[in-house]
Order: C-alpha cells, then sequence, then structure tokens
C-alpha cells in the first residue's frame, strides 16, 4: 500500500524533475564543464581542462570593473524597492480597511508584471528623453532652460527602469508576509505602549522578516542577471557582469562566456545561500 | 455497483441487489475493535484497544485531545489504517476495506461541503458517485434535505449557510448513504451555545429515530453524558472506562475518569482498621475516612483512592461543627463561584488537590464563606465511592498537575 | 489604529501608492498615446494628427521586422507553456503534498532554476543542444528553457493553493464512495481550479514575454520579444509604441480573461 503510494508520488513528481534535469541541471552543469574549455577562432569549442578563461577574466580590469557596477546597480536598486516594497505594503495591509479594495489596489499593482519587460523598459523614452515629458515640463514651469542630458541613457535612467521592473518582486513577498500578521499583535503592542514606530520596529519588521529575504533574493538575482535594461537604458555607457558575456557569445567565445557564467552563478547562489540561511523557505511558502 | 462487500459478508441479507440504497442499514452496526493499536512513527495514538459498541446504540468518546479518539473514528471510518488489530462492523473484518463498503458515513468537524456544489449537490453526491440518474438523485437529495428542514435553501452555496445550517447538510449528505454507522467527529464544536444545545436534542432524537449506531467524539463533559447510551474515556490511547453514562457519572473506575468527568474529589489513604461494615482510611495529613466495607478489598496498611461526588459534600464554617469527626476535613476556602442553582466552593485542604463541594444556593446562602474562611467539609459515609485503582498523582484534575 | 481618524501617515502613504501607480502605468500609457501619432510625429510628444498608420507599419515586414511571423511563433510557444506550466506543476504539486525521498532536493532545484540568471541558462541549453546534435528551435530547446523558468512559479503557487486545501474533502468524497479519479475530477479540481487559472496566468505570460531564456534558445527565427529587441535599436518610428501597444494588449486581455473567470468562479461559490 505504502509502496504503490510512493510509487505514485514519484510519478506525479517525475515530470517536473524530467524538465528541471534536462533543462537546467544539465544546462548549468555544462557551463561549468565548457568553462574550462579552449577557445579557437573558427573552430569553436576545444574541449580541455584549463584555467585560461577564468585567469583572463580575473585579471581583466574590465571584468572587475564590470562586476562593481553590476554591485553598485544592485545595492542601490535593493535600497529602493526595499523602501517602497514594505511602505506600499504596509500602506495596503494596514492603511486600506476594506479587504476588496486591498485586493483591488494589489492586482493595480502586479497587472504589469504580467506584461512585456521589454515594452515597459522602452516605454520610458518618450517620458525621460532629451524631448521627453521631463524635460519638456521642467523648461516650461522654467526650472531649466535646456534640456537635461543625464536623464535617459545613464546610471540614472537605469535605476529607473529596474525600479520600474523590480519593485513587484519585493513587494508580494513582503505583502505575503504583512497580510499573515494578526492586527491584535498591533493592538497589544500598543496597549503596552509602543508608539506608531515602536510598532513597526519592534512587530511589523521582524514579522516581515521572511517577504522581505525573499525579495531581496529575487531583485538581487534579477538586477545581477539582467543585460538587457543595463545595454539599452544606459546607451551603451554603463555595463554589467553579464555584458562581458553579451559580448563573448557575440564572438561565439562560449568558454569564456561559461566561465563569466560560472562567476556570477557563485556570487548569485553566494547571496541565495546566505538569505537561505537567515529563513526555510519552504516551510514559510507552505504555511 | 449495488452488491456492496459488506452486503455478502453479513449476516442474513435479504435486500435484493437492486435496493443499493438500502443495502447498509440492513446489517448490524455493530462496531467491534479488537487489540487495535495504531502508531505515528514512535508515538502510539491508540494502543490495544478493546471494545465493543452494540448495534443501535449512541456512544461518545471523550478524553483531552491527543488522547485516541479521534483516530479511532478515523480507523473505524476507513481513513487512518491501523498499525494492528481489527475492527469489526456487524461481522465484517473492514479494515482494508475502502468508507463506502463498511456501511459507515462520517461528519466531518469542519462539515466539509464541497465549496462549488449547491447543497443540493452536495447531498446528491453519493448517488451520483453510484451513477443515480440525475433526476432520480436530486429527488432523493430534496427529500433528505426536507427530512433536515432545508428543503427551501437546496439551491444554495455552502457559503451562504449559517453554521447551523451547514451542519444539517453535512448530516444529510452523511444520511443519503443509509449508514449502519454514523460517525461524528466533534460536530458541535464549531457553534455558539444555543445552538449546540438544540442540534445536541436533534442528533439524540435522530438517533432514536434511526435506529442505527451513532459515535460521536467529543471533548465536553456535558455533552457526552447528555447524548450517550455508552460513554467510552479515553487517555494515552487506552480507555480508561466504558460504561453508562450514569456509571461513569457516578461510579467512576479509576482517579482519572473520576476527576476528568469533572464532578469528583478523589482522596487517598491506607487502610487503618478493618471492622465489618466500615473501613477506616488514614490519609497522608492523618485524617479519618470511613468507607463502606463490602467495596474495599485492600487489607490493613494497602493504599486505597475514594471518589466523592461535589454535590454531595457540606461546607461549613469551622467555629460551627465539631471536631474530631470522621468524614471531615479543614481548609481554607480558596474561591466561591456563583453558579445559579449551586454555588461551587474550592477548598484549599493540606495534602490534598483543591477540594471541591458543590453547595445548593439555600444551603450558601444560610451560611455564606468567603475565601480566606476556615472551613469544615464533610459527608456522608453513603457517598463515598470506591475506586478500583490507587491515585498516582493528579491524572485527568482539570487543574494538571 | 482604532480610532476613527485616519492617522497622518494613511495620508503619507496614500500618496506614495497614488505616485507609484502613475509611476507603474504611466510610462505605459505614454507609448499607448504615442501610438497614435501621425505620420509627422516623432517618438515623443506630443502628439501630432492621430493616426492608426503606425498600427499599419507594425505588419509591413519591409520597414519593420517580421511581426506577424514572431507572433505565430510566440503565441503557440506561450500556449503549449501554459498547459504543460499547469500539468506538470498540479500535478507536482500534489505530489509534494506527501512527504518522499528527494522532495528538498527537487524543492530547491526548482527555487534554483527561479533565480538562476536568464543568461546563463540560455548558454547552457545552446551547448546542452550542440552535444545532444540538436538544433535550437522554439518548440525544443525554447520550450524547455522557458518552462524551467515557468514551473518553480507554478510550483510556488500550487505549494500556496494545495496548502489551503483542507483534507477533509477529499476524505470526505471517499466516504460517499468516490474513487480516487472521481474525487480529483469531481472535488480536487473545482475547488482548486482558481489556482490552476493562476498558474495558467503565470505560464501563458512569462513565455510570451521571456526575453533572455529565448535569446540563444529558440534558434534562427524570433519569437516577438526578441522582435521588438532588435527593434529598440534600428526601427526609430513610433511603430515601435504601436507594437507594444498591441503586445501589452494581448497581455492585458489574457490577464483579464483570468482575473475574471477567477472573480467569477469565487462569486459563486459566495452565492451571488
Amino acid at each position: 500500500m505504502s509502496e504503490r503510494r510512493s510509487f505514485i508520488t514519484q510519478l506525479q513528481v517525475a515530470p517536473l524533475t524530467l524538465v528541471l534535469f534536462l533543462f537546467f541541471v544539465v544546462p548549468v552543469a555544462l557551463v561549468v564543464i565548457v568553462s574550462f574549455f579552449r577557445y579557437q577562432m573558427l573552430v569553436g569549442l576545444v574541449p580541455d581542462f584549463t584555467f585560461k578563461n577564468y585567469y583572463d577574466l580575473l585579471t581583466n580590469p574590465t571584468t572587475w570593473a564590470l562586476y562593481l557596477s553590476t554591485l553598485k546597480f544592485t545595492l542601490m536598486v535593493l535600497v529602493i524597492t526595499l523602501v517602497l516594497g514594505f511602505w506600499l505594503s504596509y500602506f495596503l495591509v494596514f492603511h486600506v480597511r476594506n479587504l476588496v479594495v486591498a485586493i483591488g489596489l494589489f492586482l493595480l499593482c502586479t497587472i504589469p508584471f504580467w506584461t512585456s519587460n521589454i515594452i515597459r523598459m522602452i516605454s520610458w523614452r518618450p517620458i525621460l528623453g532629451r524631448e521627453g515629458l521631463v524635460n519638456q515640463g521642467l523648461q516650461e514651469v522654467g526650472l531649466i532652460d535646456k534640456p537635461l542630458d543625464w536623464l535617459l541613457f545613464s546610471d540614472f535612467s537605469v535605476v529607473i527602469t529596474y525600479v520600474h521592473l523590480f519593485t513587484l518582486f519585493m513587494m508580494v513577498p513582503i505583502f505575503n508576509s504583512m497580510a499573515r500578521i494578526d492586527k491584535a499583535l498591533l493592538e497589544a503592542a500598543i496597549d503596552a505602549g509602543a508608539t506608531r514606530w515602536g510598532v513597526i520596529w519592534n512587530v511589523v519588521l521582524p514579522l516581515s522578516k521572511t517577504g522581505i529575504a525573499l525579495g531581496a533574493l529575487f531583485v538581487v538575482t534579477l538586477v545581477m542577471g539582467d543585460f538587457a535594461v543595463v545595454k539599452v537604458m544606459s546607451g551603451g555607457l554603463s555595463g554589467s557582469a553579464t555584458s562581458g558575456m553579451f559580448n563573448d557569445l557575440q564572438f561565439l567565445n562560449y568558454p569564456r562566456a561559461a566561465a563569466n557564467a560560472v562567476i556570477l552563478l557563485i556570487i548569485v547562489m553566494l547571496i541565495a545561500t546566505g538569505i537561505f540561511r537567515l529563513i526555510d523557505v519552504r516551510k514559510e511558502l507552505v504555511r | 455497483m449495488n452488491a456492496t462487500i459488506d452486503d455478502t459478508n453479513t449476516a442474513p441479507n435479504t435486500a435484493p441487489n437492486t435496493a443499493a440504497k438500502t443495502a447498509h442499514a440492513s446489517g448490524s452496526g455493530e462496531i467491534r475493535l479488537v487489540n487495535l493499536s495504531m502508531s505515528f512513527g514512535a508515538t502510539k495514538a491508540v494502543n490495544e484497544v478493546n471494545l465493543t459498541i452494540p448495534h443501535g446504540s449512541y456512544c461518545c468518546m471523550i478524553g483531552p485531545s491527543g488522547c485516541g479518539k479521534t483516530t479511532i473514528l478515523r480507523m473505524v471510518a476507513g481513513h487512518e489504517t491501523p498499525t494492528s488489530g481489527e475492527v469489526f462492523i456487524g461481522d465484517t473484518m473492514v479494515v482494508g476495506q475502502p468508507p463506502v463498503n463498511r456501511g459507515t458515513a462520517m461528519m466531518f468537524q469542519s462539515y466539509a461541503l464541497f465549496p462549488h456544489l449547491s447543497i443540493l449537490d452536495n447531498v446528491a453526491f453519493y448517488l451520483k458517485m453510484r451513477s443515480v440518474a440525475k433526476d432520480d438523485r436530486r429527488r432523493q437529495a430534496r427529500a433528505m434535505l426536507e427530512r433536515v428542514q432545508l428543503d427551501h435553501l437546496h439551491d444554495r452555496m455552502p457559503a451562504q449557510l449559517s453554521g447551523g445550517q451547514q451542519q444539517r447538510v453535512a448530516l444529510a449528505r452523511a444520511l443519503i448513504t443509509n449508514p449502519k454507522v454514523l460517525l461524528l467527529d466533534e460536530p458541535l464544536s464549531a457553534l455558539d451555545e444555543f445552538l449546540r444545545l438544540q442540534m445536541r436534542g436533534e442528533l439524540k432524537g435522530l438517533q432514536s429515530e434511526l435506529g442505527i449506531t451513532f459515535l460521536h467524539v467529543t471533548h465536553t463533559q456535558p455533552e457526552a453524558i447528555a447524548l450517550a447510551d455508552m460513554v467510552v474515556v479515553m487517555d494515552n490511547g487506552t480507555i480508561e472506562q466504558a460504561g453508562t453514562a450514569r456509571d461513569i457519572f457516578d461510579k467512576p473506575r479509576t482517579p482519572y475518569v473520576a476527576r476528568f468527568m469533572g464532578a469528583q474529589n478523589v482522596l487517598t489513604g491506607t487502610v487503618d482498621n478493618k471492622s465489618g461494615t466500615t473501613v477506616v482510611l488514614k490519609t497522608a495529613s492523618g485524617e479519618a475516612l470511613e468507607v463502606p466495607g463490602d467495596r474495599v478489598n485492600a487489607s490493613v496498611g494497602e493504599a486505597v483512592s475514594v471518589s466523592i461526588r461535589r454535590d454531595l459534600i457540606a461546607v461549613h464554617r469551622a467555629e460551627t461543627g465539631s471536631t474530631g469527626d470522621v468524614n471531615t476535613i479543614e481548609g481554607v476556602v480558596e474561591a466561591t463561584e456563583y453558579q445559579g442553582n449551586f454555588v461551587k466552593i474550592g477548598v484549599i485542604v493540606k495534602g490534598v488537590e483543591t477540594f471541591v463541594a458543590n453547595v445548593s444556593d439555600q444551603a450558601y446562602f444560610a451560611e455564606p464563606v468567603i475565601p480566606g474562611d476556615k472551613v469544615r467539609v464533610s459527608w456522608n459515609i453513603d457517598a463515598v465511592h470506591v475506586l478500583a485503582k490507587v491515585d498516582a498523582g493528579n491524572e485527568g484534575s482539570p487543574y494538571g498537575v | 489604529m482604532s480610532s476613527d481618524r485616519r492617522p497622518w501617515t494613511f495620508f503619507v502613504l496614500a500618496t506614495l501608492f497614488t505616485l507609484f501607480v502613475i509611476f507603474l502605468y504611466g510610462p505605459m500609457i505614454s507609448i499607448l498615446i504615442l501610438s497614435f501619432q501621425g505620420p509627422n510625429g516623432s517618438l515623443s510628444f506630443p502628439l501630432r494628427d492621430p493616426s492608426l498608420m503606425w498600427f499599419g507599419e507594425v505588419f509591413n515586414p519591409s520597414r519593420v521586422g517580421d511581426v506577424p511571423g514572431a507572433f505565430s511563433r510566440s503565441f503557440p510557444l506561450s500556449i503549449i507553456v501554459m498547459l504543460l506550466t499547469v500539468l506538470i506543476s498540479v500535478t507536482a504539486g500534489f505530489g509534494f503534498r506527501r512527504h518522499f525521498r528527494g522532495s528538498t532536493l527537487i524543492f530547491y532545484t526548482a527555487i534554483a532554476s527561479l533565480i538562476v540568471p536568464g543568461l546563463v541558462l540560455s548558454i547552457g541549453v545552446l551547448v546542452t543542444a550542440r552535444f545532444l546534435g540538436v538544433s535550437a528551435n522554439w518548440y525544443t530547446t525554447g520550450l524547455g528553457a522557458h518552462l524551467s523558468w515557468t514551473l518553480p512559479f507554478g510550483l510556488l503557487i500550487m505549494f500556496a493553493v494545495l496548502g489551503r486545501l483542507n483534507p477533509s474533502y477529499e476524505e470526505a468524497a471517499y466516504d460517499l464512495g468516490a474513487s480516487k479519479w472521481q474525487t480529483v475530477k469531481e472535488v480536487v479540481v473545482p475547488i482548486v481550479f482558481p489556482g490552476m487559472i493562476a498558474v495558467a496566468l503565470f505560464g501563458f505570460t512569462l513565455s510570451y514575454d521571456e526575453f533572455p531564456r529565448s535569446w540563444l534558445t529558440i534558434g534562427t527565427k524570433n519569437t516577438l520579444p526578441l522582435e521588438i529587441w532588435t527593434m529598440t535599436t534600428n526601427v526609430t518610428s513610433p511603430s515601435l509604441y504601436a507594437l507594444g501597444a498591441i503586445t501589452t494588449g494581448i497581455s492585458f486581455l489574457v490577464i483579464g480573461a483570468a482575473l475574471g473567470s477567477i472573480y467569477l468562479i469565487q462569486r459563486k461559490r459566495a452565492g451571488l
């Protein structure tokens, strides 16, 4: 009986396992293997076991500059999305009294998630461009007399776009955690003499920890793995960890692109493990 | 499809195979548990239980949470497979059989009404599973809803019904299977006090009308006492006592049952003097207790525990009573609680857990006491019931250890 | 909190929320407006002589890319990904309700698949195809790459949905004589159906808009997001916005259908 049951369970999970194995485990493993291969012009991949790709990358100051730039973006976006995600969720959970309204407003924030990132990205052009809405507006008011150049194709527009695209990934998990907080806890804290800030700091924030951690995980991996936004929105002025990879791929230098991918993967996984050590994600999810 | 397995295995069954809907009711609804055990990992939820519940009786299983009562119910229902032992319904060993072949129907604590089906379709679900034609099953389901006085709501969704109405639907859905045994898992726990009392009466009426076996799991003592022909008190996966409500209440077998049913004080002493009709016990603090001699088997020097019903105890101020009497203990009032027709007085007695006396309101207001007063509690020798087991501590006490 | 007067923080946060919503939708609305730009209009405001001409241009392969062709690949791909995502993540979700050997490993593999950078996976899938000697195509490698991204989402949603499914429903069905299959068909699937719609919504939209995982895996012919990506660099007319408006419109249709049907089901269950 129980053996048959466990067979059925295995069968139910088998398709998932198969897809993950074939299209995640094997590809990632091969990326690691290929990163030790040699690259030869016109031939492409040559099986080998060399650290040359890693050596090339790590001794190249450009690599370091690119990673530093990515880390800078990641940190900035993390802070902004965290602040936004926390306060927007707080507003929906604790200030909107009607549940239906809260759900409606929540959906209003999530709908753009289901639309194209690329479209959302280019939609900033008519806003931030030299003749964009912002420059037009500022000129009309008389605050500036010639258009600001740094609005589009700059670090500023890259960060704006990241925040635009990824705040939701921070907000949804935090909202989820906060929605589970028993409102009586807040009243109990106020009865115990806590101020509004005291309640937020001592009750709401600790109980939103899981959501914050999950959101941070999403935002960090999304920004670090991005290459589209930084390429289009910086106008080629800034680079990211993936820019090197992107260039190598244009020249079909798969081994070096793979080595670069492995380095990125290691950094992302390190951050992820750090976050997973803080919380038991699975337990929190099925709760 | 029509001839279910239990039909062929039960004693004489004349129901033709066309009468599937009445097939179950024809068998016996006796439940017999033989050496029934259930382990979850290292913990034994149910430990070697033997019990026979006669056909057509209303049986309540009571005990603290985790005592194994729900597990037994679920093993009878077929939602849990015993680690060892057997379950008989009628003459059929049902372990390994699906619920529908056992002649049981279960009412879930949460009611488990399917949220996507109207209440008519909820009730007709069993018939749909047996491929009864749509018109036929709707007609039968409406008849059943009429029986629980909900026919006028047949097209509502479960979410639109009140708790009491949902429970009636759950009842109708269970009864349409024509069970020999109805299993009720804490059926009244989600209702408010008023509805609970009303439904309690209806359940009892329904059971005597149908004449089938009801097995009802509860954790409230008054519910068990009021409903059951047979009460089964459980603790730690074993049966402490099974018997009529009166026996359980008036003649508990063990200190655990005496305390758990909530109407008894438990005292322990060693046999001091055994002379003819009365036996004298000496408690640890030196008080003398007189006990009817014919009920004590222990010899001099051995320990005996007795229980004394709360409502057969008199409480007087220490000044007014005489000293040194048998069956009289001195103590200090801890608390009093007015209950309407009686007053509950807690008395702290040296060497004993809090002693409780339920004094009629006339008696109390004739001689009121307040916390801190020194009092004497006393009782008649006939109020003393000798327990079959010596007290090992505060087991079953509502106050805990 | 309990008083009826709103605290001042309410007004501050309500303002923040409103600004955020404008921030979210403003740019999208602006390209929607600009897609109606007239023949002499530029890529930015103001809107001159509103017309529909740029919508026509979208379907002119000589001016723009092969949009209809890209759509004819993107749409079926998203539908297939959606169906497979629902099927695989729902069955796996049920499997995960019981503890089994390797469940933690598979779970964390799924999470890792969710957070691995899309470009890294793209490279990996392409290299895998090379080793296996198959050519990259939207319906093989592309499909797999998309599933590695949509399945973890589907699984997480099913975890949330099934976590709330009271096991008593299944026991009640079993009690009333339903077979395993009848229990699934008559009770479990109808109850979790709104959750399955949510999984379908994620499956479709994530695939329909996916860019990095498509990049190296769909072979020589582009899907829509890649086509748009190419256009961002070489198309300088408002037809880019028109295309954006069209695809966003399709996304909104799908979102509306999904959320609308979930709403209708819940409404019916509430008896309204």
